[in-house]
C-alpha cells in the first residue's frame, strides 16, 4: 500500500491518470451521442413504417373495401413483433386489434400519440376488454390515428420497448468499450510510467551517489538520443565543471595551506624573538617591524585570493561600465614609468583611442599593474642590451587587445599555462618578491570581462595578452 | 580632535582609543549602531570612525540619517568588505572616505587627519603656499623662492594633493587614490619612485627640505 502511495505521488502516474479520464469521458461522451444519434434514427424508422402502414390501410380500404381491410389488419394483429394495430367504430367502441386501451383523445383526435397500453394476449384472439385475469402484455406505444371515410377510427403504432432493444445493445457494447478502454489505458499508461520512472531513478540514484561524495559518478546515456539522454548529457557536463571547480578549490586550499602557513610560521617566530628575554631594544623593534611587513605581505595576499575569488565567481552587479580603456592603460603605463626607468628599462605605449569596453576600471588596472611589475622584474635582457616593455592597446577583429610585452627571458612554452594558476612560481622567480597570484588574478580578471588571458612568445621576452570582446 | 567610533570588536577600539588618544585626539566610543547613531547625533564630533557592520543598526544606515538630518561631520568608514562595489555604496551613503581591514594605524591616522581638515573652508583655495614654495591651481604655475619649477601634470597633481594637506602625513595609498584614483596597493615602490622625482624637483639645491618622508607611515610637506 505505501509502495502504491509512493507510485501515485510521481507526476508521471498521476498524468497518466488524468489522461486515462478524461479519455473515458471522451469515450463516454462520444458513444452517448453515436447512442442518442441511433435512437434518434430508429425513431424516425418507426415514424416511417407506421406511415407507411397506415397508408397500406388506407389503400386497401380504399382499392377493396373495409372488409378487406379489417382482415389484413386483424391478420398483422395476431402476428408477434412490435405492431400495434386498432380498430374502432366512429364512437370509439373497440372492433379489432391487439390493443384495447386506447385514450379516447387518440381517437377524438387524430395524430401522433405515445402512451402506455396493455394488449390482450393475442393468442386468446380477439375480443375488447380482455377476459379479468388474463395474462397482459402491455408497454409504451408510438401511434398515429387517422379517421377513415367511414367514421371509423385506425390506430397504428410500435411497441417502443423494441426501441429499447436496442438501446441495450448500444448500452452494453459501449459498457464494453469503455471497460476495454479503461484498461488499455492502464496498461499502456503503467508502462510509460513504469519506463519514465526508470529513466528517473537511474538519475536519483546517480544524484544519491555524488551526494554521499563520489563525485566521479556520471549519469548513464543510452543510444536513444531522446529528452531524458539530453538532460543527461548536460546534468553530465555540469558534474564535470562542478568537479573541476572542486578540484580547483582542492588545489587552492592546499595551496593557501602551504603559502600562508609559512608567512603566518616567520611571523610567529618573530614576535616570539621580540618577546623572548634579554633581548635588546634595537632587536626587538627590528623583530617587531618584521612582524609588520610579514602581515602586511600576508594582507596582501589575502586580499588578491580574494579578488581572484570574486573575478572567478562571475560578474558582480553593476561592477562593470561603459568605459574608454586608452586613459586606463596610459594611466598605470604613466604609473609604472619612472619604476621602468629606475631600472634602466624603455618604457614605450602603443595606445589604440577610443576603444570603449564594457568593464571594470579598477580591476582592469590592478591587472595591467600585475603585468607591468612582472614586466619591471623580468625585463632584461640576457645579452645585456636595454630592457624594452611595450604597453599597448589596439581594437581589432572585435576585440580589444591590452598586451604588456617585453624582451626579458620569457618564459618557456610549457610553462605558459601553468604559471596562470595560483601560488605557481617559476624557479627563477623564486628569489623575487611576489605571491605567485600576479597572473592568476589577470587571468580571473581576462575571464571576467568575458575574454582570455595569454602569454605569447616575444621573442625574446614574453608578451602578456589580454584579449576582451569588444561590446 | 573630538573622533567618534563606532566598532563591535572591542579590543580593536579599544586598541584605536588608545592610539588615537597618544596622537592627541579625544575619542569616544560606542560598541553598537543605535548608542553610535544617538552620540553622533547628539553630540558634535570631528570626525566619525564608523564600522559598516554593527549590531542593532549598520554602519551606512546610520550614515544615511546622519546626512538626510544634514549633518555634514566627516565620516571615514571602516570595512571588511573591499570590493569596488562595497567602497561605491559606502560613499554613497554618505561616506567620505572608506578604509578596508585590516588597516594599519597610521594609514587611518592620517586619513582621518586629512578628513577633519576637509570641513574647514581652506577647500575653496585657488593657491597654496609652503615655505617659499607656491602653487597656483588656476595658472598651473609651481615656484620656489621665485624661481619657477617645471612640472608633468602628474607631478603637479601629487604636489597639489600633498600642500593642500600641508602639515599632515599622507599615505601612499592616499595618493594613489587621490591622485591616480586607483584603489589597489601596488606591491613595488612605484609612488615613491614618483615621490623622489618630485623631491628632487623640489628641494634640490635648496638648504631645508619642505617634502619629508614620514618612516613607517607616508610623506608629508611642511616648512
Amino acid at each position: 500500500m505505501a509502495r502504491f502511495a509512493q507510485v501515485w505521488r510521481t507526476s508521471t502516474v498521476r498524468l497518466t491518470a488524468t489522461f486515462i479520464a478524461i479519455f473515458v469521458l471522451f469515450a463516454i461522451l462520444l458513444m452517448g451521442f453515436i447512442g442518442w444519434q441511433s435512437s434518434v434514427q430508429i425513431q424516425r424508422q418507426q415514424a416511417d413504417d407506421i406511415d407507411r402502414e397506415v397508408a397500406l390501410f388506407q389503400r386497401i380500404e380504399a382499392n377493396q373495401g373495409i372488409r378487406a381491410m379489417a382482415f389484413a389488419l386483424d391478420r398483422l394483429s395476431r402476428q408477434p413483433g412490435p405492431g400495434i394495430y386498432y380498430l374502432s367504430d366512429a364512437s370509439g367502441q373497440y372492433l379489432l386489434g391487439n390493443m384495447n386501451n386506447v385514450p379516447p383523445e387518440v381517437l377524438i383526435n387524430p395524430g401522433v400519440y405515445s402512451f402506455s397500453y396493455h394488449q390482450p394476449d393475442p393468442l386468446s384472439g380477439d375480443g375488447p376488454p380482455a377476459p379479468p385475469g388474463a395474462p397482459q402484455r402491455g408497454g409504451v406505444a408510438v401511434v398515429r390515428s387517422v379517421e377513415l371515410p367511414n367514421g371509423m377510427r385506425l390506430v397504428v403504432g410500435r411497441d417502443v420497448v423494441e426501441r429499447r432493444g436496442y438501446s441495450a445493445i448500444i448500452l452494453q457494447s459501449f459498457l464494453v468499450g469503455v471497460v476495454g478502454i479503461i484498461l488499455f489505458s492502464i496498461v499502456a499508461g503503467g508502462v510509460t510510467a513504469r519506463r519514465v520512472l526508470r529513466r528517473i531513478d537511474t538519475i536519483r540514484a546517480t544524484s544519491t551517489k555524488i551526494m554521499s561524495g563520489n563525485l566521479s559518478e556520471r549519469v548513464p546515456v543510452t543510444r536513444r538520443n531522446d529528452e531524458f539522454d539530453g538532460l543527461a548529457t548536460n546534468l553530465n557536463a555540469m558534474l564535470d565543471r562542478i568537479e573541476q571547480l572542486l578540484q580547483g578549490m582542492k588545489e587552492v586550499t592546499d595551496n593557501v595551506a602551504h603559502d600562508l602557513k609559512t608567512p603566518l610560521t616567520r611571523l610567529r617566530n618573530q614576535a616570539e624573538a621580540a618577546l623572548r628575554e634579554g633581548t635588546s631594544e634595537e632587536t626587538r623593534e627590528r623583530a617587531l617591524e618584521t612582524v609588520i611587513a610579514e602581515s602586511d605581505r600576508l594582507i596582501h595576499t589575502f586580499n588578491a585570493l580574494l579578488m581572484i575569488a570574486r573575478a572567478e565567481a562571475g560578474t558582480p552587479s553593476g561592477a562593470l561600465s561603459d568605459i574608454d580603456v586608452g586613459p586606463v592603460v596610459a594611466d598605470v603605463a604613466e604609473l609604472y614609468g619612472p619604476v621602468a626607468e629606475d631600472a634602466h628599462i624603455v618604457l614605450v605605449t602603443d595606445i589604440d583611442e577610443g576603444v570603449r569596453l564594457r568593464a571594470n576600471r579598477e580591476l582592469i588596472g590592478q591587472a595591467l599593474a600585475n603585468l607591468l611589475e612582472n614586466a619591471v622584474k623580468y625585463a632584461r635582457p640576457e645579452d645585456g642590451t636595454a630592457g624594452q616593455i611595450v604597453v599597448s592597446l589596439k581594437a581589432r577583429d572585435g576585440r580589444a587587445l591590452i598586451a604588456v610585452a617585453d624582451n626579458g627571458s620569457g618564459i618557456a612554452a610549457a610553462d605558459r599555462q601553468r604559471v596562470l594558476e595560483r601560488f605557481v612560481r617559476l624557479e627563477k622567480s623564486r628569489s623575487e618578491p611576489g605571491s605567485g597570484l600576479g597572473l592568476s588574478l589577470v587571468n580571473a580578471v581576462a575571464r571576467l570581462h568575458g575574454g582570455t588571458f595569454r602569454l605569447e612568445d616575444n621573442t625574446p621576452g614574453v608578451r602578456a595578452v589580454m584579449d576582451l570582446p569588444l561590446p | 580632535m573630538k573622533i567618534l567610533l563606532i566598532e563591535d570588536d572591542r579590543e580593536a577600539a579599544s586598541y584605536l582609543v588608545q592610539a588615537l588618544d597618544e596622537a592627541g585626539h579625544v575619542t569616544h566610543h560606542s560598541a553598537d549602531g543605535e548608542t553610535g547613531y544617538a552620540m553622533a547625533s547628539g553630540m558634535d564630533y570631528d570626525v566619525l570612525i564608523v564600522d559598516r557592520m554593527l549590531p542593532r543598526r549598520d554602519g551606512l544606515s546610520i550614515i544615511e540619517s546622519l546626512r538626510a538630518e544634514g549633518d555634514k561631520t566627516p565620516v571615514l568608514i571602516l570595512s571588511a568588505l573591499g570590493e569596488v562595489d562595497d567602497r561605491v555604496t559606502g560613499l554613497r551613503a554618505g561616506g567620505d572616505d572608506y578604509l578596508v581591514k585590516p588597516y594599519a594605524f597610521t594609514e587611518l591616522l592620517a586619513r582621518i587627519e586629512v578628513l577633519a581638515r576637509r570641513s574647514s573652508p581652506a577647500e575653496a583655495a585657488t593657491s597654496y603656499a609652503v615655505g617659499g614654495l607656491t602653487l597656483d591651481r588656476l595658472s598651473r604655475k609651481v615656484e620656489r623662492d621665485g624661481e619657477t619649477i617645471l612640472l608633468q601634470p602628474r607631478e603637479f597633481r601629487l604636489l597639489e594633493y600633498l600642500m593642500k594637506n600641508a602639515g599632515k602625513v599622507v599615505t601612499r595609498t592616499m595618493l594613489l587614490e587621490n591622485v591616480w584614483d586607483y584603489h589597489f596597493d601596488p606591491q613595488t615602490n612605484v609612488i615613491d619612485v614618483h615621490m623622489s622625482r618630485l623631491r628632487s624637483k623640489i628641494d634640490k639645491g635648496h638648504a631645508t627640505p619642505l617634502l619629508h618622508t614620514v618612516r613607517g607611515a607616508g610623506y608629508m610637506i611642511r616648512e
